[in-house]
């Protein structure tokens, strides 16, 4: 008896392998970025068939969009960097000095036996671990919300989660500091169906983040994957020019940087008291405080997102001046 | 609102670094009032581990291990506590270091991501939950590839995106063995792990975590990261990475040897061994390096080569013993070692460089800076009293009982390395004859040579307190009291 689903995963499974090989062999850099969105995507088709929806939407939106998205502008500044812009072919070659072969083969050895070793570890674990999830499923009548993913990020251990948004907040504020001492790439041609395309795209964005950010509550969804979706009409915004960022907008580009870290551990603090320990929603709040805190963790992550695309801190020309004198 | 000290250590730097991102004008004052608030939460939970022992919240009210709880003991609470008093310190470094209008833009940034960093590495310190400690060395890491940078030089920026590689690199590995540990025991908190039976793929688990915390740490032969990017940060940039940042992996290590205990002699010789390598060849290279903050970020790499020695010296049986004296030697190893990039900073400020052949040239002697040099470079090498000088003197004496005669040789010959590439640097203080020009008027001292003054008298002064120290550090051992 073969399931045809059995052939399927199968498939899926050597088609993700081969993509990664082929994502590191190929030596073209545009092509390899293709490659890595199309590995990107079957991984997160395989995250739907390992029964793992969040993950999936995570992968598809952040893993595959965002990441797509800043690999293909950072080989376009690359391109203005180096002065190929204009030929393309130039960048067939990636720009670094090939390794002997002897040590490649020593690495591929190396990392051979140790991939073994972790496999055979995999292969003794239990089929079906003990992990939490009954523990989850005795705590979610407390938890405010109906979707267990939601529960644990949000609730159970929203600390975790509080730490992975001030871990973009630290990315952020990181890629601002760094000084540039060059312009901006000048942006691409992209020709007469973009106007229209981002016409159609856009509204169908905005609606899309905001649904998988409400459905969060009680389906698969929620802040990240909601606000990755939503930093695609930022990206749309700065491709396309609508919006080009200037010094005046830095203090409420702050704000919305810090707004879900300050929101989400304003609400932790002030929560605790008279018994209460941080984070401990009392339970009749619990799904309001949950939504308030996912709204602007979105909000927050999407402008993220968008400003890490944009890749600098929007510095007025004469500010640029000064400091390369000094 | 709550009082729980230890939610006010992680909660008030983050505050502090949202503040001053939003209002950069205003980023000295509050930046230095949030360490310092900082530095009040830990007085308050040392106040409380004292009494206690040890001090428990599960945040949220959900026990582990579903949810995740914040734990000080000794160890944690002078982990917090160098931390602290070493950033507080440093940060008043810092006024001065960044002042003038050229360095606004530094200054702007230095004080964010500094609190980021505190953050990060205070809810490593009270940190119980594996998966908790992987984000918390990413918000480290994140942090500190920032501060690297925060010089804007080209050599700083290469130095800065290696040791991004390198941070990802080891975080990575940590969250793969985290993955391994959850599939095999179904729970992240530290204290499932002492319950769960040893097996081959827990080895793996266990191997995976340390490989990569020891990527983060830079214990040879991953180290290649460490020199290029100590040695290119602005001086409290630079203290605070080889002080503290190089600590909060070495504290995780430590953690999980206690609560996994699957190490048997050839994992912990080997670690010996590494230590071993990274005294030696940090050693040869301090010798040859040509600037004064390569030398001194060479002497990273073989002081934590020393700490792993310190965690072998007795062998496994001795384990719940060695691992206060590599507690001891990386608390003086962090105390002397922001006090003497800050030194190194101030000399190189005043002459303009800081090229080891040419210190005795310059019109200026920075004397203050260079008598601060000399006093961390005592504790670093070992001299007593200083806390360096107690840390290697138990690892000697560890050693030497448990019949471990080679860590004793190593040991030895580590320090005359020491011994011999600070005496290069020392013989450009004394020496005067190749100076033609008389010395210029100004003496190059500055009211920002006190900080560093003060860490480099605390790492000698903490040598003649050891013995609270180290009783302070066993207090709320999780496994009892030693025998």
């Amino acid at each position: 008896m073969t399931d045809p689903l059995v052939i399927f995963d199968l498939l899926l499974g050597l088609s993700i392998v081969a993509l990664a090989l082929a994502v590191l062999s190929v030596r073209d850099l545009f092509a390899a970025i293709v490659l890595f969105v199309i590995f990107g995507l079957l991984s997160a088709l395989a995250w739907v068939r390992l029964s793992a929806p969040d993950v999936a939407l995570a992968e598809a939106a952040i893993g595959t969009g965002v990441t797509g998205a800043l690999l293909l502008k950072t080989l376009h500044h690359l391109r203005y960097v180096t002065g190929t812009l204009d030929r393309p072919e130039a960048m067939n070659l990636t720009p670094v000095t090939p390794v002997p072969m002897p040590v490649l083969w020593v690495n591929a050895a190396f990392c051979g036996l140790i991939a073994l070793g972790l496999a055979v570890a995999f292969l003794e674990a239990p089929k079906v671990g003990p992990g939490f999830d009954a523990l989850v499923a005795e705590a979610m009548p407390a938890s405010g919300v109906d979707h267990p993913v939601t529960a644990v990020l949000l609730n159970f251990r929203a600390y975790d989660t509080l730490m992975e948004v001030v871990v973009l907040l630290a990315a952020v504020i990181a890629v601002w500091q760094v000084e540039r001492g060059l312009s901006e790439a000048p942006a691409p041609h992209l020709g007469e169906v973009w106007q229209g395309f981002a016409r159609l795209a856009l509204p169908a964005i905005v609606v899309v983040g905001t649904y998988l950010l409400w459905v969060g509550a009680e389906a698969p969804g929620g802040a990240f994957q909601g606000g990755a979706v939503l930093a695609s009409v930022g990206l749309l915004l700065l491709l396309s020019r609508f919006y080009v960022p200037q010094p005046a907008h830095r203090g409420i580009a702050r704000l919305a940087f810090v707004l879900g870290t300050g929101v989400f551990s304003a609400v932790a603090l002030l929560v605790s008291g008279g018994g209460r320990v941080a984070f401990e929603y009392p339970l009749e709040h619990a799904k309001t405080l949950i939504l308030l805190i996912e709204g602007l963790v979105t909000i927050s992550i999407a402008v993220t997102l968008a400003a890490l695309f944009h890749g600098r801190e929007p510095v007025a020309l004469g500010e640029e001046e000064r400091r390369n004198d000094t | 609102m709550t009082t729980d000290p230890m939610t006010f250590a992680l909660f008030l730097p983050l505050f502090g670094a949202m503040a001053v991102f939003l209002l950069p004008r205003a980023s000295v004052a509050i930046g230095l009032a949030s360490v310092a608030a900082t530095c009040g939460a830990v007085l308050f939970l040392a106040r409380d581990v004292l009494a206690k022992g040890e001090v428990m919240t599960a945040l949220g009210g959900w026990e582990a291990p579903l949810g995740i709880a914040l734990r000080a003991d000794g160890l944690s609470v002078t982990m917090l506590s160098m931390t602290c008093a070493v950033g507080l310190l440093v940060s008043l470094g810092a006024l001065d270091s960044f002042k003038g209008t050229g360095q606004m833009r530094t200054r702007q940034y230095f004080w964010p991501l500094w609190l980021l960093l505190l953050t990060g590495m205070n809810g490593v310190y009270l940190g119980t939950d594996i998966f908790n400690l992987y984000v918390m060395i990413e918000v480290i890491a994140l942090a500190a590839v920032g501060l690297t940078v925060l010089s804007g030089t080209r050599a700083a920026l290469r130095a800065g995106l290696e040791y991004m590689y390198a941070s990802i690199l080891g975080a990575l590995l940590f969250l793969l063995g985290v993955g391994f540990v959850y599939l095999h025991v179904g729970r992240l908190d530290l204290a499932g792990l002492i319950e769960a039976e040893p097996s081959g793929a827990l080895s793996a688990a266990l191997a995976l975590m340390v490989v990569g915390l020891m990527l983060k740490t830079a214990l040879f032969p991953l180290h290649f990261w460490l020199p290029a990017a100590h040695a290119n940060a602005t001086a409290p940039a630079s203290a605070l990475l080889s002080g503290l940042v190089v600590k909060a992996a070495l504290y995780i290590f430590l953690r999980l040897t206690m609560y996994m205990p699957l190490l048997d002699e050839i994992m912990v010789t080997s670690m010996g061994v590494l230590g071993a390598c990274a005294v030696l060849w940090g050693g040869v290279q301090a010798l040859r390096a040509e600037r004064l903050k390569l030398l001194v970020a060479w002497s990273t790499v073989v002081q934590i080569g020393l700490i792993f020695i310190a965690f072998a010296h007795a062998g496994p049986p001795g384990l719940h013993e060695s691992w206060k004296v590599a507690a001891l030697l990386i608390l003086a190893h962090g105390v002397a070692k922001a006090a003497m990039f800050m030194a190194a900073g101030r000399i190189r400020a005043e002459l303009g460089h800081d090229i080891i052949r040419d210190l005795d040239r310059a019109p200026v002697r920075p004397t203050l800076a260079q008598f601060t040099f000399a006093l961390a470079a005592i504790s670093i090498i070992g001299l007593p009293p200083s806390l360096g000088f107690i840390g290697k003197w138990s690892l000697l004496e560890g050693a030497m009982s448990s019949g471990y005669w080679h860590w004793v040789v190593v040991t030895m010959i580590g320090t005359l390395l020491s011994v011999a590439y600070f005496s290069r640097v020392f013989a450009g203080f004394l020496r005067f004859d190749r100076m033609r020009n008389p010395v210029a008027e100004h003496q190059g001292w500055a009211l920002a040579d006190l900080p560093p003054l003060t860490l480099a008298l605390a790492a000698i002064g903490l040598g003649l307190v050891a013995a609270p120290v180290l009783s302070f550090i066993e207090l709320g051992y999780p496994f009892g009291a030693a025998p």
